[in-house]
C-alpha cells in the first residue's frame, strides 16, 4: 500500500511489514498499527511510523546503545500476548525524546516498545519492577565532555 | 465518583472480569491485588501520566538538526 507520511512522503509499504500493537502507546490509544522504519544512516535509530496518521512518528533507539545491560523481564502472559517464548526473540526499543536542546536528549527506559518482527506484533509496556527512569537524558551516560571545555575556552578568552 | 468502603481481604469486581481485592491495611497504606484479563493494562497513575506525557514529546517532530546533533556528539 502507498502509505503518506509527513516526514518521508509517500512510502510504499507492505501490508507484511504492518505492525499491530497489541498495547498502544501511552497517550496514543487510538493508534494501533505502524512500519518501522530505519532512521538517519548510521544512527542506529528507527521511526516508528503510524499507517493511519501522517504525522505521528516516534523515534526509537535501542536501549542496549544507551545503557549496555539493559535487560527486560517479561511475564509469561506478556511474552505470550506476543507470541514468543522468550524476550530474546523481540525487537526492543525505547522511545526518543528529542528536543531543541541536545543536552535534553532522552529515551523512556521505563515502557520499552517490544516488536516480534514476525508476526508484525508489538506493544509499548512498563517495566513496573525495574529502576528504570522513564527518563533516562543521553548527556548522563557520557556526563562532563562538552560544557566543561565551553566554559574553560570562556573563561581564556575573557 | 462511586465510593464503597471495604475491608483487608474484601474485594470489589469492575464489570465481570476484574477484580480488585484489598490485601494489606497498614502504616498509611493499602496494598491491592488485581486480577484483569491480560489485555487490560494495570498502570500506577502517577507513572501512566509521566510516560503518557513523554510520549507526546517523543511525538512531536524531532528538529531534523537536534537528531544530527545527537548522532554527531
Amino acid at each position: 500500500m502507498r502509505l503518506k507520511t509527513t516526514r518521508f512522503g509517500e512510502v510504499e509499504v507492505g501490508d507484511d511489514q504492518v505492525i499491530t500493537l497489541t498495547q498502544p502507546i501511552i497517550g496514543f490509544q487510538e493508534y494501533r498499527r505502524f512500519v518501522l522504519m530505519d532512521g538517519p544512516p548510521e544512527s542506529g535509530l528507527k521511526w516508528l511510523q503510524s499507517t493511519d496518521s501522517p504525522e505521528l512518528a516516534f523515534l526509537l533507539v535501542d536501549p542496549c546503545q544507551v545503557v549496555p545491560d539493559y535487560t527486560v523481564d517479561l511475564g509469561r502472559h506478556e511474552l505470550s500476548e506476543l507470541a514468543v517464548s522468550s524476550v530474546s526473540e523481540l525487537e526492543v526499543y525505547t522511545l526518543l525524546v528529542v528536543p531543541r536542546d541536545p543536552s535534553k536528549v532522552r529515551t523512556k527506559l521505563k515502557a520499552p516498545v517490544l516488536i516480534n518482527v514476525q508476526h508484525r506484533l508489538g506493544k509499548q509496556t512498563v517495566l513496573e519492577r525495574s529502576d528504570y527512569p522513564i527518563q533516562f537524558y543521553l548527556a548522563q551516560s557520557n556526563p562532563g565532555t562538552e560544557e566543561p571545555k565551553e566554559a574553560a575556552n570562556a573563561r581564556s578568552d575573557s | 465518583m462511586l465510593v464503597l468502603t471495604r475491608k483487608e481481604n474484601e474485594s470489589i469486581m469492575i464489570g465481570n472480569d476484574i477484580e480488585v481485592k484489598v490485601l494489606d491495611l497498614r502504616d498509611n497504606q493499602v496494598k491491592l491485588g488485581i486480577v484483569a484479563p491480560r489485555e487490560v493494562a494495570v498502570h500506577r497513575r502517577e507513572v501512566y501520566l509521566a510516560i503518557q506525557a513523554e510520549s507526546a514529546e517523543a511525538a512531536a517532530a524531532p528538529e531534523a538538526d537536534s537528531i544530527s546533533k545527537l548522532l554527531h556528539r
